[in-house]
């Protein structure tokens, strides 16, 4: 009898149970879009042209330039046997350094990293600038942001070459054409982050500051040349993605991103191309960090801010001097290393990470973050960004990071024991006094003959 | 042994207690003076107490009090309010020191609030002790109770101004003064000086009261004082006055001090000419004031040296603020002291029969008096409670009150600003507001680049457009308390609203009454997110 009870009890409490765990499963469903983390905000903007050295190398604490480099002006045997040492650059001019893939190779030079003059030499330019580097008198807001977030001093770009191949491997794992440029008739079918992203369901776009949705790889011949809105977008080489309106309607202007921010809208991925503030030389560097402080701090003034992360990184190295040989992990690469950046409330605080990564990391992140098979060879092997996060704690309140670097001027700080002396003294004199005058009983009652007191 | 043998019991309670019922049923036995007096006393102080506490923290502080709590906030070396508020400013640090004792235990608005309160305490109990001293207890009480419902201290002591201090140590000295001249004891002329100097260090302003010294001893030659005494005197008020240079000084605040004595020399006039008389009387309550005068010509057949020290009090700050260029409410409150005793001393001393000498059919004075008295207690108990209620039309004068809507602002700002983030306000004091309660950078629109034109403990902002463009100011605020003073820089900060894409993120509404009796929302305070 008992048994029968107890199976009954157990019977109808799994009835009862069944629904509930049907629900569940159906959330689990629905939910497939869920980031693994606490991300559900990743915006990733490429800038260009610059190595790790140059931008960071002074920088404290991280895998900087080293003591005593002095880069020789030639590698011929008959050449000068002069050198030149890294130096600050000031106000001199500076120019676009070649960076082909020629360029690397000389530069490389079978990893003994000693080639970096002597290459642009060869190619009439002016070598020595390679060995220029700038600091936070020039970028103040990037090391600001260091200071506060996650540097990356072991961030390399993903291919030996430029910008077109290095952010094809941005967007698809894999170069997606022979050389540094993009084929005449587009990339075909490569597929591309993006194209998993819109078959998961999850939201992304590709924001262009000054987009011009007439600009894309079938109309180059109007303007001569390759417009850089198209070399540095990968999308507009892709047929489906100026076609599909579906897809084609992701690619918007920069505008966009303030206006999703504003109404709560904004993307799981977003790829950002700052067109016109990229920081490619000759450019002013300026209006990058004004460009990438403005969208930062608009970030962090939004709804979105506590489950964002915000990856700043440079295409490649731009020609400039950086002496960490790239591991070479297939023909392509890696590049030498450039600058990357992260910011987030759950980055860890002034942290320099030396986690081997490249562009295909961001690939990574993404993939694992929500879930997507691996595109290439290449990020299935990257390393993931996620060293650089501390999940286990709480998000960080945002802080805006100022636009200019605190020079730690002689700030007087007011000694303020001196005003606890002065100011208690001066109390307890005048309580002593006070008591002295009372406790003279004669002070009250007896007022002294005016004799007395009349000279 | 039950409770009641033991012998404590036996000795202390119950003793105690028949001693008591034994008094209390034998009250004729009462000294009425004494009964009246403790009465007296006891109506003053509720009054004094209900009147500063009551709704004391209802309102967050205004700009001027937000300024002395932040400095107080960085002498305790209060986390973020040590960096944006400055330590040296204008005035010498006695309040700020003592408060920020206090915040050293953490900083609370209502703590600065009850210190403030304390001193108007204190403030009241000189006053009733200057009466006394110089008219007996009756015109003690009278002008405690007085002083205890003046609108003007009334209002001071609620808030975390320098004024109410000033107001006590001004008195205070009075006091010391006045009994200088009852006793003509050196020690008092020494404490005179102790006093001049406490008041120094209170509000440097107070230092022109050496010339209601000076006026009072020059005139009153039955109160000699002899050369070494006024010179011990002088050395006193010296030392007491050297930790304001001292703290300047040694503490790094000099440039501060300079920087405020060019600017307040060559301040542009803030008020018209008319300012005090048109505010001050009636803080100070139009009846006290004809009790007062009344007082000084019907009985000045008593006149002495009592009146001329008061006179010389009231006078001399009067007319040199008058003249002075710039005016602030609480400039004249160590008038309102000796106005209060005159105004005591007229109802103590007065003998209805001298006025209603053909009316005898009144014939009990204490009735007419206590009528009086009644008469200025209501009067100046109805102007208080309104002057302390929260202002319910949206605009206010500096220093007499609180600002709707400011902390609440404030505190929003603080939860929901990061931290780095720079506001745009109209002008420095919501920006002074939004600083204390907020922890975020403010600065006004309307603070002059001129370095004559400003106070020099704020920064102006220099090409707005600019600093908008790059970042450094993401936030604007619109205020309608400082939209009513400069509606061209509430048109400005608006301009800029509109031009970078200004979204309000936050409005502060409180309940105003319009004109017909009807409550609504009116919001003071909206905060705009800003990007180029």
């Amino acid at each position: 009898m008992m048994f029968f009870k107890r199976f009954a009890f157990l019977f109808v409490l799994l009835t009862l149970l069944a629904p509930m765990s049907g629900t569940r499963q159906a959330s689990a469903l629905q939910s497939g879009t869920e980031p693994n983390t606490p991300i559900e905000h990743f915006i990733v903007v490429m800038q260009q042209n610059h190595t790790f050295d140059n931008y960071f190398g002074t920088y404290p604490g991280a895998n900087g330039i080293p003591e005593g480099v002095c880069m020789p002006a030639s590698l011929s045997e008959d050449g000068s046997k002069s050198c030149v040492a890294p130096y600050e650059i000031t106000d001199e001019p500076i120019s676009d350094l070649s960076h082909s893939s020629t360029t690397f190779l000389g530069q490389y030079q079978d990893g003994q990293m000693n080639g970096f003059i002597d290459t642009l030499n060869r190619l009439n330019q002016d070598g020595a600038l390679s060995m220029g580097y700038f600091d936070d008198t020039h970028i103040p807001f990037y090391w600001n942001l260091a200071d506060e977030y996650v540097l990356f001093d072991n961030y390399f770009s993903s291919a030996h070459t430029g910008s077109v191949t290095n952010r094809m491997y941005w967007v698809a794992g894999k170069p997606g054409s022979e050389k540094n440029r993009i084929p005449e008739d587009g990339y075909g079918d490569i597929p591309t982050i993006f194209d998993k992203l819109q078959e998961r369901g999850i939201s992304w776009k590709f924001y262009i500051r000054n987009y011009d949705p007439a600009l894309n790889y079938r109309n180059p011949q109007e303007l001569d040349y390759l417009h850089p809105q198209v070399q540095w977008v990968p999308l507009l080489n892709f047929d489906r993605f100026l076609d599909d309106p579906e897809l084609s309607s992701r690619i918007v202007d920069l505008d966009e991103y303030y206006t999703d921010l504003e109404n709560g809208t904004l993307p799981a991925v977003s790829y950002v191309l700052l067109l016109g503030a990229t920081e490619h030389p000759i450019s002013d560097l300026s209006l990058g960090e004004r460009a990438t402080r403005t969208m930062l701090h608009t970030l962090m003034q939004s709804d979105a801010w506590e489950s964002s992360a915000f990856f700043i990184t440079y295409d490649d190295w731009g020609g400039w001097y950086d002496h960490v040989e790239p591991p070479q992990v297939d023909e392509r690469g890696y590049g030498f290393r450039v600058p990357a950046l992260l910011v987030s409330p759950y980055a860890r605080m002034g942290h320099i990470d030396h986690t081997l990564l490249d562009h295909t990391s961001i690939l990574k992140f993404i993939e694992e973050n929500w879930d997507i098979p691996p595109l290439a060879e290449r990020d299935a092997k990257a390393n993931n960004l996620t060293s650089a996060f501390d999940f286990s704690m709480a998000p960080r309140p945002a802080i805006l990071v100022p636009a200019t670097r605190e020079v730690p001027e002689p700030r007087i700080e007011p000694r303020r024991i001196v005003i606890y002396i002065t100011y208690s003294a001066a109390i307890l004199f005048a309580c002593l006094i006070v008591a002295w005058a009372y406790a003279n009983k004669e002070n009250f009652h007896a007022a002294r003959p005016m004799e007395e007191i009349q000279p | 042994m039950s409770i009641k043998d033991s012998s404590f019991v036996r000795d202390r309670i119950v003793t105690g207690i028949s001693s008591t019922r034994r008094i209390l049923v034998d009250w004729r036995s009462w000294d009425r003076a004494l009964v009246a007096r403790v009465i007296g006393i006891v109506i003053v102080t509720v009054v004094a107490v209900g009147l500063r506490v009551w709704g004391v923290n209802q309102l967050g502080y205004n700009t001027d009090e937000a300024v002395y709590a932040g400095q107080a906030a960085a002498i305790a070396q209060a986390p973020v309010l040590k960096d944006i508020f400055p330590i040296f400013r204008a005035h010498p640090l006695l309040f700020q020191f003592v408060l920020a004792l206090i915040f050293s235990f953490g900083v609370s608005d209502l703590a600065g609030r009850l210190l403030a309160v304390v001193v108007g305490l204190a403030a009241v109990f000189v006053t009733y002790q200057v009466g006394k001293l110089l008219y007996g207890v009756k015109a003690g009480l009278l002008a405690g109770l007085f002083f205890a419902l003046m609108p003007y201290h009334v209002v001071v002591s609620r808030q975390v101004l320098l004024d109410g201090p000033l107001v006590l140590f001004t008195t205070l000295t009075l006091f010391f003064l006045a009994r200088y001249a009852l006793t003509h004891r050196p020690a008092w002329i020494y404490l005179t000086g102790v006093g001049m100097g406490l008041t120094f260090l209170a509000k440097e302003t107070g230092i022109i009261l050496l010339g209601a010294i000076y006026a009072f001893l020059a005139l009153s030659r039955e109160i000699p004082v002899r050369l070494r005494d006024l010179i011990v005197s002088t050395i006193l008020m010296v030392l007491m006055i050297a930790p304001f240079p001292l703290s300047l000084l040694l503490a790094g605040g000099t440039r501060s001090g300079q920087n405020y004595l060019v600017w307040q020399l060559f301040r542009r006039p803030n008020h018209t000419w008319d300012f005090y008389p048109s505010l001050v009387p009636e803080a100070i309550g139009y009846l006290v004031i004809l009790a007062a005068v009344l007082g000084l010509w019907f009985l000045r057949g008593e006149r002495s040296w009592r009146e001329r020290l008061l006179l010389a009090w009231i006078i001399v700050p009067a007319v040199f603020f008058q003249l002075w260029p710039t005016k602030g409410f609480q400039y004249l409150l160590p008038i309102a002291a000796p106005i209060a005793v005159l105004a005591g001393r007229a109802i103590a001393h007065w003998r209805p029969n001298d006025i209603f000498i053909r009316t005898r059919r009144i014939a009990r004075r204490s009735w007419i008096k206590t009528s009086a008295v009644a008469i200025l207690a209501v009067s100046l108990l109805i102007s208080s409670v309104q002057l302390i209620r929260p202002a319910t039309s949206g605009t206010f004068i500096a220093g007499t009150g609180g600002v709707p809507g400011g902390r609440e602002a404030g505190q929003w700002v603080r939860a929901n600003i990061p931290t780095g983030a720079t506001l745009m306000t109209i002008g420095p004091s919501m920006a002074n507001i939004l600083q204390f309660y907020g922890h975020r950078k403010a600065m006004g629109l309307s603070v002059s680049p001129n370095p004559l034109r400003r106070n020099p403990s704020y920064s102006p902002i220099l090409n707005p457009d600019a600093q908008i463009r790059n970042g450094n100011i993401q936030y604007v605020v619109w205020d309608s308390y400082s939209a009513e003073r400069s509606p061209s820089f509430s048109e400005g900060v608006l301009r800029y609203a509109e031009r970078y894409h200004g979204r309000v993120i936050h409005t502060q509404s409180v309940t105003v009454t319009l004109a017909n009796g009807t409550k609504v929302d009116k919001p003071v305070i909206v905060i705009y997110v800003v990007h180029p």
